[in-house]
């Protein structure tokens, strides 16, 4: 797999004995490209993001992960291909200690064990837990369980980063330090997100889905300043005011 | 402290050897294994030949630092089920034993007492080896003794489940007090949803976690390290040799004259 792309051929997905949730979504993401994926709740984000590592498969069409198509067959090298920090990070923290399970991926990937240490102290420094990787995770603050649940991602050395709403539930502080550790990953990025101040941080490029079809593949900064469209709604909700503090 | 939390936060110390553990888990593991086939070998109507090895869950409690007095409180709760077993030796079993002061003791409720000694003791004997060696270490160490890995998988499965329902109905308990302004007593119909409901979230969060396994390779078996558990050591073949001599000595010798046989 020598070009590490995200493409999505025409797919769409109904869970079983439920109404379709995605429709026909078709776009491609490029190695090295950091895009945003921007839609409201239930309009098809996880499901989608899902697709990229074959936890589901499409009931029609096809996603393809560099020149890979995701089937049964693939799913051990796509696994190792794209890494997958899911939304909640307790979750992905279920080892006893941080350092064994930042060591979960590449210990399954049947590395020798020198290397499977070299790649935990890196993804720990890479994310500013050096030195906690003894500490069980629940004793961890929730920026720092984010951070590991990254960590154990990024100690699989993927080539394709793809995240569901890394910042949600984290302080000011935290998501600073989780847009700089995804600043420094140099390779793809796709990010699902409510955040559009970080999708303009981070993101040249944004997918907007909406009730399960993409309704807009632009510049996030084009769409954050367009005035009618779909996109820049999202961007208008995500930014006004929830209530209404007037009593009149 | 809530139950709950408690429990819970004891659930995740259990993942952790004890802190004055220097014994290796695989040792303390073997021994486990003499000594319950030392306590079930003992004959039913002997329960005077049981009561002796106690000794090792006593002492090895105390020498790990973890303290008699919390394994047996522990223990406790096999009773009801171990008290179930044999409930119905004393009413099958009425023969008389022995007399204490001109009261008729059955056989019956000597095997009771000694299928309730058994229970204790070797449900001591494997809470004294998870809390010292810690669970991970001890299944790592299953593992290298030739246990099935399937087996293994599912103990460490179980343990994490544990947990997630445990976190689950710590979530769904903070709900109920926060909008329950005191209100501890509800129909029991409710109960039954709220227990149904926890299974629910369990179920969800538990294929949650799954997932997040499968997108990191797992393939059905937990990958362990080549040396996860610390290897033997002199200590810890001096703890086998010597534990396994004592379990031995004290199943095999003769101590009748200072507990009368029956």
């Amino acid at each position: 797999m020598s070009h590490h792309y995200i493409q999505f051929k025409d797919v769409s997905f109904a869970y079983p004995g439920g109404p379709e949730v995605l429709h026909g979504i078709d776009f491609r993401i490029t190695h090295g490209e950091h895009v945003a994926l921007l839609g409201l709740n239930g309009s098809g984000k996880s499901t989608m993001l899902l697709h990229i590592n074959g936890l589901l498969m499409p009931s029609h069409g096809e996603v393809v992960i560099g020149d890979v198509p995701v089937t049964k067959k693939t799913l051990r090298l796509v696994r190792q291909t794209v890494g997958m920090v899911f939304q909640n990070s307790d979750d992905m923290l279920f080892m006893p200690t941080v350092a064994e399970d930042v060591a979960f991926g590449p210990r399954n990937m049947g590395l020798p064990e020198e290397e499977i240490d070299r790649r935990v102290r890196g993804a720990l420094e890479a994310v500013g837990l050096a030195g906690l990787g003894d500490r069980p995770a629940f004793t961890l603050s929730g920026g720092q369980r984010r951070a590991a649940a990254i960590a154990a991602v990024l100690s699989m050395e993927p080539s394709i980063l793809v995240l569901d709403e890394p910042s949600a539930n984290l302080d000011a502080r935290a998501r600073r330090q989780l847009i700089d550790i995804l600043k420094r990953f140099s390779h793809t990025v796709l990010l699902a997100t409510h955040d559009t101040d970080m999708a303009l941080e981070l993101c040249p490029r944004s997918l907007v889905i909406d009730d399960g079809r993409i309704v807009a593949d632009a510049g996030t900064a084009a769409l954050a300043a367009a005035p009618d469209s779909p996109a820049a709604h999202l961007f208008r909700v995500a930014q006004a005011p929830a209530f209404s503090a007037s009593t009149n | 402290m809530p139950k709950l939390e408690s429990a819970l936060i004891s659930l995740h110390a259990l993942g952790r050897p004890a802190a004055g553990g220097r014994i290796t888990a695989t040792a303390s593991l073997a021994v486990t294994l003499v000594y319950l086939v030392a306590v079930l070998s003992v004959p039913l109507y002997a329960p005077q030949r049981i009561v002796w090895l106690a000794v090792y869950p006593v002492v090895s409690a105390e020498m790990s630092g973890i303290g008699f007095g919390r394994v047996f409180v522990k223990s406790l709760w096999v009773l009801p089920l171990v008290a179930l077993i044999g409930m119905f030796n004393p009413m099958i079993d009425t023969e008389t034993a022995f007399t204490v002061g001109g009261v008729a003791v059955s056989r019956g409720w000597v095997s009771f007492t000694s299928i309730a000694l058994r229970g204790m003791l070797a449900v001591q004997a494997v809470l004294v080896l998870t809390l010292s060696a810690g669970f991970f270490d001890m299944c790592d160490s299953m593992r290298r003794l030739g246990c099935p890995r399937v087996l293994v998988t599912q103990m460490q499965f179980t343990y994490r489940y544990m947990i997630v329902v445990i976190e689950e109905a710590l979530g769904m308990d903070r709900a109920r007090k926060s909008r329950g302004f005191g209100r501890k007593s509800y129909p029991l119909g409710m109960w039954g949803r709220m227990v149904g409901q926890l299974f629910v979230r369990s179920y969800e969060r538990a294929g949650r976690i799954h997932r997040a396994m499968l997108s990191r390779g797992f393939d059905g078996t937990m990958p362990t390290p080549s040396s996860a558990a610390p290897a033997m050591n002199a200590r810890s073949w001096t703890y086998l040799a010597l534990w396994t001599a004592v379990i031995v000595a004290l199943r095999l010798l003769n101590l009748d004259f200072v507990t009368p046989d029956i």
